[in-house]
């Protein structure tokens, strides 16, 4: 057991920034951390728990109170699963840790079991916030004694538990299987893509279906429901722990604990018996064809060194399974997620009068249009932090920047071209989709696309900023680089403030002045201009300056 | 070529790395960094290099100060780095011609560079494999090749033989005794007495940021007598 938990210790720190990068910059961390926790992860929580206490107290009449909250821990554990599976595949094949774990003498089930722990803890996180707001939610709103919190408190940190073991169970299974394919980087990428087309797939049935919010909620209301009973079978854990909270059952809680268990058991049988023959020799699958160079050579011409740079920037993205899968594919799963949302909605209520009032020229509408623009733009380019960890990818390698004759900030410009060429190219096409969808003129899309372009570019370059600041240099393996990295979640805090602050702003006045909704575009546009010379700026007298001191 | 002068650096504000450092390093001339571990040869390395900055003193590199100037000093230097670890999603070829293009190598040299040094070093054929698939000897080769496509006339080199096997830390030093033949200049740290003694035209040994000994190893022969190398170099460091 010792040995056990100093092993999830290790591999925790592992993920986390170093203490030396931690220290490197404490106020920035102070500062970043309170506008993450009052931006993000405060108003989130509080909107969630107030959510299920709202549906929870419509349900209650109909003596299904319980059915707003288990749908959303079944979709809880569904996002789970989705996004742990890459981390777990990761964690269990591709860390730098498992060469120096393999010739210990340790039981294949013990460095699963520490793997998984870790892998758990790190990414429960966030999820565990939203999970206690769903419950007290929940308890609160169907008035449930104090045992409920009990229950509460276990259930929250035991909820993560079995859609990770699926990841688990899956990710085991399939090295297995391919364990005599060479090149395991296509493995991990094709996990990477087939995930993403399981959601998107997802999202397509739902869209097909006819998928309404309101025959949801008539669906709710129901004792039974059609889509709980599905999701009960996928996730079983999940309506024990309810009725446990719902009845006050002990037994409920010892069979939710008892799932719980036997999960586990499963999962740690298979890692004894699947993990060794999958992972020894995983180190030396990549290419070991050798071919002759000398035609290759002969092809070599001499560029711009920016346009080399440019191409191994890229090279490096779209080859490394990690950054391929949370950098790229990442900007195809966001608007999957916005059509759903669109979709669930229905053509009768918000959508269908959006698309009149955009018709109509209807000045409230194309002001929310545009703000939007805006904001998915940058919200977009922090989330796929292509920008945001350009530095830190260089890792144990960030010497490189400092000691090759090319100026820093040359270096950044190619870096964000980089995330302006992926993340714009992705906003544009979104963009010209739902401006023709909307049928709008040309004048209009054009504009669109400009003022989503300029945010895109601000983004980066205060993105790059950000994380120069204190890059994450130290990490073994490429998705730690990004896992734990808290210069991605504080940009994404500071872009939803910013952006937050700019549409309510906008909002505001046109709500409560009488400046026309064309007046407010143009001064967003004149906004995001300012924004764009102020995080350039930044990067080229901060951000340099930051690279130039940086202790390595 | 090399002039560090007066150089000091302290790390966060605690940790004294470098002491008031001075030495040079001329053209024609291959002088070894010795000392033992932590006694400041990376942090001289890094200095030189431009990756970190000193508190106090001057570095210049080929005539270019490299805080005045540090594109041309860092154009002037090919660096050897401790970890060859880089860019190992890259293939080899890739990965020089990134270094061709940013070190401006015109493409007709830099096509017969690579040829030459590729095959000098037994890697022509792994040339177009990612740098992942290469032991830790073949991407030290790469590193080496890599520092010396752009014909810099200072190299600084930071255990520049660890990983290679013997044939190419044969080739090794023997392109620095051409090269230092030329008139540049070589400047490379290293545990190995052995090498230093049959390499350098001079030494340099450092100890808790301090220079203890900067001159030829006839003439530190000479001050102790009947001494080997290696208990020359033990009696100075563990003083």
């Amino acid at each position: 057991m010792k040995m056990y938990l100093r092993l999830v210790s290790a591999l925790i720190q592992g993920v986390e920034p170093s203490d030396k990068e931690k220290k490197r910059n404490k106020i920035f961390y102070i500062v970043m951390s309170i506008i993450a926790g009052f931006g993000i992860m405060l108003p989130m929580t509080f909107f969630v728990g107030v959510i299920i206490y709202s549906l929870t107290g419509s349900l209650v009449t109909f003596g299904t109170a319980q059915n707003g909250v288990e749908l959303f821990l079944h979709l809880i554990s569904a996002f789970s699963f989705i996004f742990g599976l890459n981390v777990i595949f990761s964690v269990f094949y591709f860390s730098g840790d498992i060469e120096n774990l393999l010739p210990l003498p340790l039981k294949p089930y013990q460095i699963i079991g520490s793997k998984f722990t870790a892998a758990l803890i790190s990414e429960s996180v966030m999820e565990v916030l939203v999970i206690i707001a769903a419950l007290a939610g929940y308890i609160i709103g169907a008035g449930k004694p104090i045992w409920s919190w009990l229950v509460a408190v276990i259930g929250t940190i035991t909820l993560p538990i079995i859609p990770l073991v699926y990841c688990g169970i899956l990710c085991l299974v399939v090295m297995y299987f391919t364990r005599f394919v060479k090149n395991k980087d296509t493995v991990n990428k094709i996990t990477g893509i087939f995930t993403f087309a399981v959601i998107i797939g997802i999202v397509f049935l739902i869209s097909r279906s006819g998928f309404d919010t309101n025959e949801l909620i008539k669906a709710m209301s129901q004792t039974d429901n059609g889509v709980l009973a599905v999701m009960n079978i996928i996730f079983p854990h999940v309506p024990f722990l309810i009725n446990s909270m719902d009845a006050a059952s002990l037994w409920q809680m010892i069979v939710y604990l008892a799932v719980n268990v036997a999960a586990i058991t499963v999962f740690m049988l298979l890692a004894q018996l699947l993990y060794f023959p999958s992972v020894i020799g995983i180190g030396q699958g990549s290419s070991k064809s050798r071919k002759n160079s000398s035609h290759i050579i002969e092809k070599m011409r001499m560029h711009r060194p920016s346009i080399t740079y440019l191409k191994k920037e890229f090279d490096i993205l779209f080859r490394t399974p990690a950054y391929f899968t949370n950098c790229v594919m990442i900007n195809l799963i966001w608007p999957a997620f916005f059509y759903l949302i669109v979709v669930m909605q229905g053509r009768t209520n918000f959508l269908e009068s959006f698309i009149y009032g955009i018709h109509s020229g209807n000045e409230e509408t194309v002001l929310l249009f545009m703000l939007g623009i805006s904001a998915a733009s940058v919200l977009v380019t922090a989330v796929n932090c292509i920008a945001s960890s350009a530095l830190t990818r260089e890792g144990k390698h960030f010497a490189f920047i400092k000691y090759i004759p090319l100026p820093y900030i040359a270096q950044i410009n190619v870096k964000a071209l980089v995330s302006i060429i992926i993340s714009g190219t992705g906003m544009l096409i979104y963009v010209i989709a739902a401006c023709i969808w909307l049928n709008t003129g040309i004048k209009f899309i054009l504009f669109s696309c400009m003022l989503s372009l300029f945010s895109v570019t601000f983004a980066t370059y205060f993105g790059i900023y950000m994380d120069s600041v204190n890059p994450k240099l130290i990490w073994d393996d490429e998705l730690n680089a990004l896992r734990g990295n808290y210069n991605i979640f504080f940009n994404m805090a500071m872009a939803i403030v910013i952006e937050a602050v700019i549409c309510a702003g906008s909002y505001l006045l046109f709500k409560f002045t009488d400046v026309g909704s064309i007046t407010i575009i143009m001064m967003l546009f004149v906004l995001i201009m300012i924004l764009n010379a102020v995080s350039y700026l930044l990067c080229h007298y901060k951000a340099t300056k930051n690279i130039e001191n940086m202790l390595i | 070529m090399i002039k560090f002068q007066n150089v000091t650096k302290t790390y966060n504000k605690t940790v004294r790395a470098l002491d008031d450092v001075s030495f040079n390093v001329k053209g024609g001339e291959i002088v070894g960094f010795i000392g033992p571990n932590g006694s400041g040869k990376t942090t001289t390395m890094k200095l030189l290099t431009g990756i970190i900055k000193p508190d106090q003193g001057k570095i210049v590199v080929n005539g270019f100060n490299i805080k005045e100037d540090p594109i041309k000093a860092k154009q002037s230097i090919g660096y050897i780095a401790d970890s060859p670890d880089m860019f190992l999603r890259l293939k080899g070829t890739e990965f020089l011609q990134l270094i061709g293009d940013i070190y401006r190598v015109p493409t007709e040299e830099r096509k017969e560079r690579i040829e030459t040094l590729a095959e000098k070093f037994g890697l022509t054929d792994a040339l177009t494999s990612p740098m992942m698939s290469y032991s830790h000897g073949m991407r030290q080769k790469m590193m080496v090749i890599a520092a010396l496509l752009h014909k810099p006339p200072v190299w600084i080199l930071d255990e520049p033989m660890i990983g290679l096997d013997p044939k190419s830390a044969f080739e090794l030093k023997q392109l620095m005794r051409d090269h230092t033949k030329d008139g540049n200049a070589v400047f490379f740290s290293t545990h190995v007495l052995e090498v230093a003694e049959k390499l350098c035209d001079r030494v340099v040994i450092i100890k808790n940021g301090h220079i203890l000994y900067n001159g030829t190893l006839d003439e530190l022969e000479k001050q102790n007598k009947n001494q080997s190398l290696e208990n020359i170099f033990l009696e100075l460091t563990e003083k």
